[in-house]
């Protein structure tokens, strides 16, 4: 718990500093304020690739090992990326009407395979709300897991190849197009995510874990079956 | 017994099963037949010619319909019946190859006549000997949409919402199936090579066989 | 292989329920046992840790000579018949297609299919099909696949239920045969054997999540 709450005292200082620099760096002259949209939706896409990473490592991890603290790290991590694709996409949303006039386009393949992605996801958690058992739950979820993780480079590069309309990269190994406080204020606002996933994943398989743990039954199921009464029930 | 005999035996019987049942032709197609008119009934004016969008609605419904005859088996099948097949000695990988195969033969077949159905309904532009190339994709796509249905169907066996659920997992890795199948045609109009989308779909069902037999046995375990 | 069926303190739990608390059994070849309990104690529960359709909780379970905790489908096919409440039928088949089918799958000759149905009497309704069977019938079926596939464990979970005697008498009697050729099956119920019956050589009562003599 108090691991929990140091992390979350990191991200809160390091998301507080990157929005400082957000708002300081200097803007796009085309894209004006709607510039400061570039030091979420990058982060948070890259916290959804990261999430769903972990939640295919995690299954696959889980399938091997068949231990409980691999399918807690999957499902929080799959919780976690739903929700920061979420963000991602509609921020991309915003961005790609203001600069392209157009919210969405499915050449966009950057938009188009987180937005897939979530539903990736989204039936990964539906799986898991139907089972009850923590044991089944974990299994089958691994499965599923590992089933995506096989599959979605292929739903990635098929996107793709469905041709992309999405902006050129700005940030490229061999130098930057984007200018130094502006790709400063970007990284530092990657790594502020990176440390407010940290935390909120830590919290969520600690939270998992309690669950799970709750309320065991100290009756064994046979005993909690009481013997017939109709005697002592009137008008029955 | 050998796993491709075991595999056939599987297959043999769920065919045997869908034609005393007949889900496939008797409901899954026709319904599907409404679906192509509903959206030849929706577009809108502007869009004078529905050739233009004939084969994009094809594959649209024909994955869409096609994942509701692939599931069925697999999302119906009780757990005391996979018990008894377990207890019998079937081979997980064997099941998934025998229904994997069985679902597809369904599929080749349904698509096909799905395909009649769509030209003459919308009239699409098609290029020159696009009938054996079509055929080809079919029977890829048949392939791959059979597999990851058979998987879904087996993750989501003996679950509540079973058949929604194992659609949803089903429609967003079903991409890649629909992307080769539908560019495939398109690229032939162009005039552009088509080795690429072929390739794509070859690749996908090699995917999916791969995990299908790989994970049969794990699954066949979570599934208990 | 001196025992067919070895449980050192199984445990099953599932959820935050524990069904079977350290649970220890020992079945040899040409056993008969009988395992009675009442309502929610965990018999089939127990049935289904030894027909490896289940994996423990905690323990070790050695079925057959092979270590069943940890890889379930060790004795995939190796001869353990399980009867329970449900028959594993295919409801689109008949009762004969079933066992033709079965017996494809496990390698069994599918002409002893015929001969498996006459001696259960199913032999006038062999093809009817499953979802027009009735109960007794299906039971039947299942009997006579067990004829035919002659597995070394025979498992059964209440598995007289709503049969008549014509039905129950082949209860015993597969159970005559199981254990005649070095086998041995374990049978769970709500109730006592009753006289008239096989009469099992062991009887032990599930209480309390454990196996007591009874």
């Amino acid at each position: 718990m108090k691991r929990v709450q140091i992390l979350l005292l990191l991200a809160a200082v390091a998301l507080a500093g990157g929005a400082v620099l957000a708002f300081s760096a200097p803007l796009d002259r085309l894209q004006g304020e709607y510039t400061r949209l570039l030091y979420v939706h990058v982060p948070t896409l890259w916290i959804a690739f990261l999430a769903f990473g972990l939640t295919a490592f995690g299954s696959i991890a889980d399938l091997i090992r068949k231990k409980m603290r691999w399918d807690r790290r999957a499902a929080g991590s799959a919780e976690i990326g739903v929700l920061f694709s979420v963000v991602g996409v509609c921020t991309g949303m915003v961005w790609g009407q203001v600069v392209w006039g157009q919210a969405w386009a499915w050449s966009a393949a950057r938009l188009a395979t987180p937005g897939l992605l979530v539903f990736v996801y989204i039936g990964y958690l539906a799986l898991r709300q139907a089972i009850d058992d923590p044991v089944r739950r974990a299994r089958r979820a691994a499965i599923l897991g590992t089933i995506a993780v096989v599959q979605t480079p292929l739903v990635y590069f098929s996107v793709n190849l469905w041709r992309t309309l999405h902006q050129t990269q700005s940030i490229r190994p061999d130098g930057s197009t984007m200018e130094p406080e502006m790709l400063v204020a970007l990284l530092v606002n990657v790594a502020a995510f990176t440390i407010a996933y940290i935390a909120l994943l830590v919290g969520r398989t600690f939270v998992s874990r309690l669950e799970e743990d709750a309320a065991p039954a100290t009756e064994l199921a046979g005993d909690q079956v009481s013997p017939p009464r109709l005697s002592e029930v009137e008008d029955v | 017994m050998s796993l491709r005999a075991q595999a056939r035996e599987v297959a043999r019987i769920d065919l045997v099963v869908e034609r005393r049942v007949g889900d496939t032709l008797r409901i899954v197609l026709p319904f599907a037949v409404v679906a192509l008119m509903i959206f030849s009934l929706a577009t809108p004016s502007a869009i004078t010619d529905l050739g233009d969008i004939g084969i994009a609605v094809f594959w649209g419904v024909a994955v869409l319909y096609g994942m509701q005859i692939a599931l069925r088996i697999s999302a119906s099948e009780t757990a005391r019946r996979r018990e008894v097949m377990s207890l019998i000695g079937l081979d997980p990988a064997a099941r998934f190859l025998g229904r994997s195969f069985a679902s597809a033969m369904m599929l080749m077949m349904f698509m096909t006549v799905l395909l009649v159905f769509t030209v003459v309904l919308f009239d699409p532009d098609l290029p020159d000997a696009w009938l054996p190339t079509m055929l080809l994709v079919i029977v890829l796509a048949a392939s791959g949409l059979a597999m990851l249905s058979t998987l879904a169907g087996e993750v989501a066996g003996g679950l509540r919402n079973k058949s929604a659920l194992a659609s949803l997992i089903v429609a967003p890795l079903v991409v890649p199936v629909v992307v080769g199948a539908s560019q495939t045609l398109e690229s032939m109009n162009q005039d552009n090579g088509i080795l690429l989308w072929i390739l794509l779909l070859i690749t996908t069902d090699l995917v999916l066989l791969t995990a299908g037999i790989g994970l049969s046995r794990p699954l066949e375990e979570a599934s208990r | 292989m001196t025992s067919l069926i070895e449980l050192d303190s199984v445990g099953v739990t599932i959820g935050n329920n524990p069904i079977l608390d350290a649970i220890d059994l020992v079945v040899a070849p040409g056993d008969s046992v009988a395992v009675i309990g009442p309502n929610g104690s965990g018999k089939t529960t127990l049935l289904r840790v030894i027909a490896t359709l289940l994996r423990p909780t905690s323990g070790r379970v050695v079925v057959m000579g092979t270590d069943t905790s940890e890889d379930m489908g060790a004795n995939r096919g190796q001869g353990n018949g399980f009867i329970t409440h449900e028959p594993g039928l295919l409801a689109e088949l008949t009762l004969e297609e079933n066992l033709v089918h079965f017996s494809r799958l496990s390698g069994e000759d599918p002409s002893a299919v015929a001969q498996a149905l006459y001696a259960v009497g199913l032999e006038n309704v062999a093809s009817r099909r499953v979802s027009d069977a009735s109960f007794g019938m299906k039971r039947r079926a299942e009997i006579a696949w067990q004829l035919i596939a002659k597995p070394r464990l025979v498992l059964l979970d209440e598995a007289r239920s709503g049969l008549d005697e014509g039905a129950r008498s082949l209860i015993d009697s597969l159970t005559v045969l199981t254990v005649s050729r070095g086998g041995a099956v374990v049978s769970v119920s709500h109730e006592l054997p009753s006289q008239g019956d096989e009469w099992p050589q062991t009887v032990l009562e599930l209480s309390n999540g454990r196996l007591i003599p009874r």
